[in-house]
Parts: C-alpha cells; structure tokens; sequence
C-alpha cells in the first residue's frame, strides 16, 4: 500500500515544555500544527494564539429553538388543536408549562453542544486519523506532551520541522505516514445492497413496531373481563341474547296491561284522559321525536329518512286519521299496525296520551282553516 | 506558614463618599418628615421598606462573610473587606428599627385587639403575633446579627496585626453557628416585618424567598463596591478580572435561585387555587399593582439574566457596574412589591409619593456613611488573612 | 489537628506520576474479576432477580398486588421514585455544581457519582413505568400525534416529571459520555487486547488528545455543566410539584421545592459517600478518593441536613401560623399518629444523627462515617414515606381513613430496586475506569505550567 507523509511529530516531557514549544510554533510562522496534551493544559489557548470557542453561539441558538418549540407545541396541542378546561386553569397556562418548556430547552441545548462538538467542530468519528496507532500517539495518550506540524503548512519543509522541533526541546522526532485509500465508488453493489438491506429493515421494523407491537398485550386482565355487552352474542345465556327478554307475566311500574291488545281497533271509545297543557304537549313533543319520527317524520307527514326502505309511512294527516278519536290513536301507539311494532313497554300510559295530543296539534297546524288561523294569530298577540 | 510581606496600602478613600452618604440622609430624611405629616402609615410603611434594605444588604453581607469561611473559598479573600464593611449596617439596624417598633399599632393589624376580637385566625396566631413577642424577636434577632458581626469582623481585623491563623479557626467555628443561625434569623425577620404584614398569608417559602433577594442585595452592593474601587485603582493590582468573573457568576447564579424561588411560589399558590392563599397575589394584581407585579419579573429577572449570561459580560467592570445597581434597584421594587400593596388608606395627595424616593436614597446615604466610616477603619486588604495569597493569586 | 490555611489541599494524596495514575485507575480494567467481585455480584444479583419476579408477577397480575388502596393510592411506588431520583442528584451536583464552583476534589469522585446519577435515575425510572399498570402503553405519554387524536396533559405535573426525568437522564448520560471520551482514547491507546480495542476505538470516536478538540472541549463541559446545574434543580423541584400543587394539606406547601431538592443531595451524598468508601478499598484508590474528599462530602451532608431540618421546622410551624385547623391536624398527625414511628425515624436519621458531623474527628472517621450514611439513607427514604403516606392516609373524610401497610410484593420490588442500582454499579467499576483518568491528571502534581496564565502572552 502506499504511504504518504502526514506530518512530523515531536514528544516533550514536561508542560512547561510544551507551552513553550507551542508559542516557539506559532512564532515560526507554522499555522498546520496541532498540540497533543493527555489533558488540557492551562495556558495552550494563549501559547497556541486560538480564538475563543464559538460553541456557546450553538448552545444558545438552539437552547432559544427549544424555548420556542416547546411553547408553540404546548400553544397549539392545548390551546388550539383539543382545547380543555384542565383545572380550572386558562387554555395557554404559562405558568404550567414553564417545567416542560425548561426541560425542552436543556434537553436541545445540551444535545446540540455535543452533537455539534463532536461533528462540526472535531470531524467526529474519525479513527483512521494518520496519528492514530503512532507510538507518538500512545505517548500522548498516556504521559508525555507533543507537537505535530502537517505537510499541509505552506511553510513545511521535512529537514527544517525536524530542526525546528528538536530546538525548541523535542525528542523522539517521528514522522507520521498515512496509508492511500484506494477510491470508493458509491454505486458499489455491495454498498447499494447494504442500502437497501437497511431501508428494509429500518421500514419494515418501523411498520412492525407501529402496526403489530403496538397493539400486542402482554397481558390482557384489565380488557378482557366476563361481562354482557348489550348488542353482542354470549355464550352465557343458551339462546345467546345479552339482553334478556321480561320474565312471562311480570308487569313494570306504569305498564300496566292493555285489555284490546291484538284487535285491529278497540271495540269501544276510550276517553282521553289527560289534559292538553302547555307541559303535556312538551311531553308529548319529546316522546313523539323520540319514537315516532324515525317513520312518520318530525311533522308527521310520513316523510323521515327511513322513506323507501320500508313500506312507506302513512301521513298522520289523512283524513282517516284525523277523523279518528283519540282512543284509536292510542290503540295503535300500544298495539302496533302492520309493520309498526308495539310500543308498548316503552312508552307508558301517560307518555301515549301526551303523544296522541301532540299529534292532533300537528294536524291541527297543517289542517286549520283561514277562520281558525285568523283567531290563532290574534290570540297569539 | 508564609509570611509575606504586601507591598500595598490602602489609599484613602475620597470624602465625596461620606458627604454624598450624608446628603442623601438629609435630604431622603427631610422629604420623609414630609411625608409623616402627609401620611403617617405611608410613611411607616416606606420606613419600613428603607429598613428592610439595610436588613438585605448589612446582614445578607454579613452572611457572604461567613460563606467564605465555611466553604474555605480563597478568590474572595482579598475582596473580603468590602463585605465586612457593608456588613457593619448591622450594629445600626438595632437603632433604625426602634421608630418602627413604637408605631406597631399603626403597622400591622394583627397588634390590634379589637381587630383580633373579631377574628378567629388571628386569635390563633395570637401566641406569636403579639406586641410584646414581637419587640422580644426584634431584640433576639438583631443582637444575634450584632452579636456574630462583632465576633467575626473584629478578628478578621485583629488578623491584619497578629496574622494568626487560629483567628482564621475561630472565624470558621463562628460562621460555621452563625450560618444556621442565620437561617432561623432571617426567616423570623421576614415573617415578622413582612409576611405578617398581611396576617391571614402564609407561605413557607417566604424566608427562602427574602433570603434570596437578601443576598443580591449584598452581592450586588458589593460587586458595584469592588468594581468602582477596581476600576480606580484602590484594590490591590494582583486582583484581575478573573475576582470580579466570580462575583458576576454568583451574581448570575442568585439571580437564577431569585427566579426559581419566586417562580415556585407563585406556580403552587396559582395551581392549587386556594383562596386563602392566593388573595395575597390578588391583591398585588389588582389596579396598577399588574404592572408592578409584571416589571418585577423583567426588572429582576429577565434583565439582569440577559445583562449577565454571557461569560465575557460576568467579568466586563462596566456590565457588572450595571447590573450591581440594576440589581439593587430591582431588590427595592421587589421590597415595594411586597409590602406597599398592604397600605389601604386613600390619599390624594401627590407629594406623598415622594416618600417612595426619598426613603431609599436615606437608606443608600446610610449605606454610603457606613461604608466610608468603616472603610477609615481598617485595611482594604485582611493583610494577616493566610488565605489572601492564594486569593490573590486565582486564576480562572 | 493543626490546618495551615495558606496552602490549599492537594486534590490528590502522594506524588504519583501520570502513567502511574493510569495504571492505577485502569487496573480493574484488566484484571479478571476476584472472588469479591464476584460474591458483590451475587448478592445485588440475587435482589435483582428477587425484584425482577416480584416485577413480573405485578405485570401478570396488576398492580392489585401492592398494598396501596384507597385512601393511600400512592405507597411505596412513589416513595421508590422519589428516594432514587434524589439519590441521582448527587452526581450531577458534584460534576456540574462543584466543577461551576471550581473544586478540585470533585475530581475523584465525579465520574463515580455521575454514574450513580445514571443508574439511579434508570431505577428511579422504572417505578413511574410500573404504576401506570401496563408499562408496554406509556408511548402514550409523548406528546406524538397518536389514533386517540389526543394529546398529553401539559397541565399535568405527572407529565412533566416526564419530560425532566427523560431529558435528566438524557443529559446526564451525555455529561457523562462526554467525560469519558478521553478517557476511551487512553485506554484505547494502552490496551494489548484486540477486542478491547475495537470497542474503546468506537467509543473514543477517534479522539487524539488534540488541543485544538480541547479547547472546545472544555468549553462545551462548562456549558454542560451551566445547564446541569439548574437542570438538577428543576428535576427534584417538579418532583416536589407532584405532591404540592395539589391541595392535600401536608404536600401543599410553597417550600416544598428547595426543601425537596436540599434533601435529595442530602441523601445523594449519603450514597455517594456509602459507595466510595468501598470503592477507594477495593481499588486502592486512597490516594485519589481521600479521607479530605469524603470529609467534605460530609460538610456537604451536614448542611444539606440542617437545610432539611428547616424545612421540617418551617413545614410544621407555618401549619400552626396558618391557622387551619387541617393542615394543623396533618402535621399533629405525623409526629404524634398511626405512622409516628415513620416521622420518628426520619427525624432522627436526618436532623439529629448528621449533626455528629459537627466534630471534625468524626467527619474523618471512615465506620463513623459509613453508618451516618446508611441513616441518612434510611431517613431519607422515610422522609419521602412520610411525605406521601401520612398525608394520605387520613384525608379530609374521616370516614375514609386508613393505615397503609405495603405487601412482600412492594417489599420486594424495594429490595430488587437495590439490586438494580448495586448490579449495575458493581458491573460499572469493572467495565469502565471509575475516576476520570484525564481529570485526575490535570489536577496530579505538576501537571500544570508553573507559570501558567502569564506565560505565552
């Protein structure tokens, strides 16, 4: 392998030595050099002429990123994005998000001095530096002190360094070589098969990690428990209902049983009971949106959104209907008439009857004469 | 041991000092007279500001003291005396804080027993809210401060001639009871002149809180002190920018305690939301007490952080004259902040607010006197001090 | 004994010359492991496998094992926490404050008390992880735009004991890594063994030792350790919020963050100093951990012990100067309740025991040293018991007070805890050189120009 001429390398014994070495080089002019301390040794940065380290523009740059990414995230996530009274607390509270707002800060101020350190001000990882593996290098690690003055300096010349650095009280002069590297070509198939062997393995375990593990449970006490859930098969009951049907014969509070059930109409005229009032009338406008709209629409024209899939609704405001006495409406509300079910387990006897009187307000409103209309709109004054 | 001989002595200090001290006294006391004839409980309350200055800067110097004997610093040995000599407010504080304690009744509700009647809170506080103890922890508390200083001080001046290490020995012991000392000391101090100024409030942070403002006081008067007298030539030549670097960076650092302090006793009392806690904020965020409360945290914290962070600027002499007084200044809002929002009677008069300037430049025109007279009498330098040399000799 | 103030002491004892020094430091290195070593081992390991089964069978079973329940729902899980994040703090402390402070005796004790930092806060870590019941979701504590659509609670002082335990330990193991990059390249340069090499070549990065590299170096450990400083701080200090933004009386009150971090240097130091006095036997480090160091750590102990005693003192008296009758009865209930033999035990271990180290003789009396140590340990761990279990256990409803009493499933995850902590130290003093071998040089005797600061210019 070809070698090439690095530099020449001189060890001293003591750090007074070294402190005066270093001044001695940049005295002569040399600019190329570096000086190799087992430890930093007070004094260099004025010996060796160095400007003061501009690290602290790096930390103080992205300390402030992290000042400002912290609030804005916190801003956005709580103020903006899922807005939530926490506390009692405003939606942006500085005081609260001081603690992660620091930390954010440290955590990036810290990271970026050292990453920047390591990477834009050493070159780092760099272990095939030429002096690397030198018994120089191993001298400096350990106890002694040394100078290495580079090819690269327009002033160095093989003979005049080794002089030089034995004046100033160097021994052990070395020259340092450095192996040729043969060129690397990027398309190498090895190297493009690496590439893309990562890429594989960095997506799929990041697919693997997101989509499987994720919803792997270890353990699964805490989800998984013996429980009925109201729509789903069980295994508990034998005819695999969750809910279970009402006992044979058993009568709820305020269902009591309706005498006509199953006739197409009752035989005689029940009488309504109840009293038309403002209450009543809400009553009946709640229960009627809850249960009847679905088919016969909010106004009771037939009309809801459930037209076409079942045979359609009738109007509640034929003239069948409205001719019809209230007991009739409230036979069908319990019994049920061609495809309507009965409602009868959950609307309860008062419910029905404030349903019938809403009704006949519908058809009251849609039905009423210019006459009634007139008297309406005085009374309403 | 080294005996070495200094080649230094201490230049005379110009009498400008002690006639800008006394003309400040004058005029700060005349504008006060003033002012009792506007407004008695402005004026106390001001008095009391003015007080509990001299409390931050002579007691809090007196602590910086003793901090340099336990810890074993040597950086600060020759810059020592400055310290001493602020710390000599403290024999004094005895006497200004007797007026104080003759107008209790006009100062602080809870010595009203008519007012305790009716209130079961303070009747429960009554066992260490009362007249009589109150004058009791006063004597304690200042004989204690007057006690220690004379201890200390006056060996370390013995030094100069004897230069006797075992005084360096004792001085420690000393400090080492008085630091403990200390922090009881100041804690009662402070619930007592301020806390309890608002009876119903309480917070156990309050002590650290007015102990770290205490320091920055000191500190600051003391690194304004060394800066000028730096800058002029005064201080032995060995003495570099790397003493001064110290100071900004402790400084920086009280500044930084300051802000956390104050920051954790505020976020605890805003998060838990207790009311007989947070009325106490309330009030000083009602009228124009926002802005108040608002400029202090600017005042005392952001300005002075951004003043001092950078390392060049902890030891540039004209940044850190800066911030000294900055800070100094920044202490006074502090000390307004806290005891001025418990004055409630209405008063158009608007000469009364010149009891707002004139009580700080009487308690500045005191620390002026004090320093000068201390200053004639001894040494800049605690020549027998065998630390100094090494003190003089710190490199960053 | 009779001090001359006029010199200041040598960081470290004897003349010893720098290669000397490397070899001593990275003997164990490459020594095979004793009988000693081993027996160490064993021990720590055995607690750890004893904590790691008591770990999974409160994963399989859930955390219904522990003894905690209504009223106390906070036992010995954040106790745990909070004992071992104190104990993290000593390390950051001796290698960002006192390095701040220029101390020298730092030094030798600062690569060992950063990695106690480590270790512990990796112990400390796992409690929070254990309490939420099912570690395997807490990616569901980043604040990441996650299906739920939700984010975290940043009001929330649980999360942000997130973020600084994560970003402490972070920038711990930077400061750390950081420290020891010297260090890899010298024992890089001095090892025989291939293998090692390989390993200590990565983990230098190349490092030569460069002044050039140095002097950013330095500059970058000094901005480390400026951010350390406040970073230890705020650690503890949102530790401390846990428990005292709430409105519990007895964990509500405004000291609670210096009082919280005091003690968690208090007990760090304690560990610090329980350790090295093994460590400087086992490895004949006497001359660079010297009885001067520890007496100094315990100086640090002493006041940081009387620290915490005011905060007691001022904890207890503004309970009284408050005037409300439940805070009143909280701290009545501490000292003189179900769970006095608790507050007992922590006041001794913490206020009374450390005041011995009023006496010089016994700051430099290495068994005296050890047992005060172990019970400031002991009381500290207390401390934190006290703190969350008497608060909670008789709240404002007296109907629903209780006495918390842990189950074998906390005590084992304790002890386990311990097991943890000493493995990873013990595996640490043979893997990597326990004093930092560059900065013990740079302090050695004559290591520095005599002239240094006048010369070059």
């Amino acid at each position: 392998m070809e070698k090439k001429l690095f530099g020449v390398a001189a060890i001293f014994t003591t750090p007074d030595d070294i402190i005066n070495a270093a001044s001695s080089t940049v005295k002569k002019g040399y600019t190329k050099y570096d000086v190799y301390t087992p430890y930093p040794v007070h004094g260099m940065d004025n010996a060796m002429k160095l400007k003061p380290s501009k690290l602290g523009y790096l930390t103080l740059g992205f300390g402030l990123t992290g000042t400002f990414i912290a609030l804005f995230f916190m801003w956005w996530m709580m103020a903006m994005d899922y807005p939530m009274i926490i506390g009692g607390k405003p939606f942006f509270a500085l005081p609260a998000f001081i603690p992660v707002t620091f930390e954010v800060t440290v955590l990036l101020a810290t990271l970026a001095t050292v990453i920047g350190m390591l990477t834009f001000f050493f070159y780092f990882p760099n272990n095939s530096h030429p002096v690397h593996d030198t018994s120089f290098m191993k001298k400096v690690s350990s106890d002694k002190y040394g100078v290495c003055i580079e090819c690269a300096d327009p002033k160095f010349e093989l003979e005049g360094v080794k002089e030089f650095l034995t004046s100033v009280g160097g021994i052990e002069i070395e020259e340092i070589y450095y192996a040729v590297k043969t060129e690397q070509r990027i398309f190498d198939p090895k190297f493009i098969t690496f590439l893309i062997g990562v890429a594989i393995a960095t997506s799929g375990g990041i697919y693997f990690a997101l989509n499987k593990l994720m919803y792997m449970e270890p353990f699964t006490w805490m989800q998984t428990q013996q429980k009925l859930s109201a729509q789903a098969e069980t295994k508990f009951f034998t005819d695999k209902f969750s809910m279970r049907p009402k006992i044979a014969g058993t009568v709820a509070r305020g269902f009591i049983p309706y005498e006509y059930k199953g006739l197409a109409l009752p035989p005689v005229e029940i009488v309504n009971p109840s009293v038309p009032d403002e209450k009543n009338l809400a009553l009946g406008k709640k229960k009627y949106l809850t249960f009847c709209s679905p088919c016969h629409g909010n106004h009771g024209d037939g009309d809801s959104r459930l037209r076409g899939q079942f045979p359609n609704p009738p109007s509640l405001h034929s003239l069948k209907v409205r001719e019809w006495n209230d007991g009739n409406l409230y036979h069908i509300i319990v019994n049920g008439q061609n495809v309507m079910p009965s409602y009868e387990s959950q609307i309860n006897v008062a419910e029905r009857w404030a349903i019938v009187n809403y009704i006949r307000v519908l058809q009251k409103a849609k039905n009423a004469s210019p006459e009634e209309i007139e008297i309406a709109r005085k009374e309403g004054k | 041991m080294s005996e070495v001989n200094y080649d230094y002595k201490t230049k005379e200090l110009p009498k400008s000092v002690f006639t800008t001290g006394i003309a400040l006294l004058i005029i700060g006391t005349v504008f006060g007279v003033i002012g009792l004839y506007l407004d008695t409980q402005r004026f106390l309350l001001n008095y009391l500001l003015a007080f509990a200055l001299l409390i931050s800067v002579g007691v809090g110097a007196l602590f910086l003291v003793t901090l340099e004997y336990v810890a074993g610093a040597d950086w600060s040995v020759p810059i020592r005396r400055v310290t001493e000599f602020f710390s000599s407010t403290v024999p004094y504080l005895l006497i200004i804080g007797i007026p104080l304690l003759f107008n209790i009744g006009s100062l602080f509700h809870w010595s009203h027993p008519e007012a305790v009647a009716e209130d079961k809170i303070l009747q429960s506080k009554a066992p260490y809210l009362n007249t009589t103890f109150f004058i009791i922890r006063f004597f304690v508390v200042g004989l204690l401060w007057t006690l220690f200083w004379f201890l200390i001080t006056r060996n370390s001046r013995k030094q100069d001639i004897t230069k006797d290490q075992v005084l360096t020995k004792i001085n420690i012991r000393y400090s080492a009871i008085f630091i403990p000392v200390f922090a009881i000391t100041i804690s009662v101090a402070s619930i007592d002149w301020i806390m309890s100024l608002d009876p119903h409030w309480f917070s156990t942070i309050f002590g650290v809180y007015f102990f770290a403002g205490t320091v920055l006081a000191s500190l600051s008067a003391v690194t304004y002190a060394v800066v000028k007298l730096f800058e002029n030539g005064y201080l032995h030549p060995k003495i570099t920018k790397d003493h001064l670097y110290s100071l900004g960076a402790l400084l920086f650092a009280f500044i930084n305690f300051w802000g956390y302090i104050a920051f954790s006793q505020y976020m605890l009392i805003w998060y838990a939301n207790l009311p007989e806690e947070t009325f106490w904020y309330l009030n000083r965020w009602e009228g124009m007490w926002i802005y108040v409360s608002l400029i202090l945290i600017i005042v005392h914290f952001v300005v002075p952080y951004s003043v001092l962070l950078s390392q060049p600027a902890k030891m540039d002499p004209k940044r850190l004259k800066f911030a000294a007084l900055w800070i100094i200044f920044a202490h006074l809002i502090d000390l307004y902040w806290l005891i001025m929002p418990n004055y409630h009677a209405e008063n158009s008069n608007p000469w009364v607010y010149l009891l707002e300037f004139a009580f700080p430049m009487a308690a500045i025109g005191v620390l002026c006197i004090v320093f000068y007279l201390s200053y004639k009498k001894s040494n800049l330098l605690p020549l027998g001090d065998p630390k100094l040399e090494r003190g003089l000799k710190f490199k960053l | 004994m009779k001090i001359d103030y006029s010199i200041e002491a040598p960081a470290i004892e004897g003349r010893l010359s720098l290669s000397q020094i490397e070899e001593l430091i990275a003997k164990p290195l490459d020594s095979k492991p004793d009988k000693k070593f081993l027996l160490a081992l064993s021990i720590s390991g055995s607690a750890l496998a004893l904590g790691a089964l008591c770990v999974l069978l409160t994963f399989y079973y859930g955390i219904g094992l522990w003894g905690n329940n209504q009223p106390v729902g906070w036992g010995f899980d954040i106790v745990n926490f909070v004992f071992w994040v104190g104990i993290g703090h000593a390390g950051t402390l001796i290698s960002a404050i006192l390095f701040l402070l220029r101390q020298k005796w730092r030094t030798g004790i600062a690569r060992f008390a950063e990695a106690m930092t480590i270790f512990a806060v990796m112990t400390a870590g796992l409690f929070p992880a254990l309490h939420t019941g099912r570690p395997w979701l807490d990616g569901y504590l980043l604040p990441y735009p996650n299906q739920h659509n939700l984010w975290v609670n940043f009001t929330s002082p649980l999360l942000w004991d997130v973020f600084a335990v994560s970003t402490y330990f972070t920038v711990s193991l930077v400061f750390w890594y950081v420290g020891l990059i010297p260090d890899f390249a010298s024992l890089r340069d001095r090892t025989t063994s291939k293998i090692k090499k390989v390993i200590y070549s990565i983990f230098s990065l190349g490092w030569r030792h460069s002044h050039r590299n140095w002097q950013h170096y330095e500059k970058a450990y000094m901005l480390l350790a400026g951010f350390a400083t406040p970073l230890v701080l705020s650690v503890h200090t949102i530790v401390s919020f846990d428990f005292a933004v709430s409105i519990m009386p007895g964990w509500h009150a405004t000291i609670f963050p210096p009082y919280f971090v005091a003690g968690a240097i208090f007990s760090g130091f304690a560990m610090v100093v329980t350790v090295l006095i093994f460590v400087r036997k086992i490895f004949d480090l006497e001359h660079i951990i010297t009885v001067n160091h520890l007496e100094k750590m315990n100086k640090v102990i002493l006041a940081t012990g009387m620290m915490v005693g005011y905060a007691y003192a001022m904890e207890f008296f503004i309970a009284w100067y408050s005037g409300n009758p439940i805070e009143q009865f909280v701290f009545i209930n501490r000292a003189f309740g179900p769970y006095y033999w608790a507050y007992w035990i922590m006041v001794s271990c913490n206020v009374i025991f450390p005041q011995l180290f009023w006496i010089r003789k016994f700051r430099r009396n290495i068994p005296l040293m050890f047992v005060i140590s172990i019970f400031v340990n002991i009381g500290m761990w207390f401390e934190r018991f006290v703190i969350t279990v008497t608060s909670l256990h008789r709240d404002f409803l007296p109907s629903s007070w209780g006495y918390y009493t842990p189950t074998l499933y906390d005590i084992g995850i304790l002890i386990g805890s311990f097991g943890l902590f000493f493995t990873l130290v013990i595996l640490f003093t043979k893997a990597l050189p326990v004093v930092s071998i560059s900065e013990i040089k740079a302090v050695a005797d004559g290591a520095q120009p005599s002239h240094h600061g006048e010369g070059g210019h």
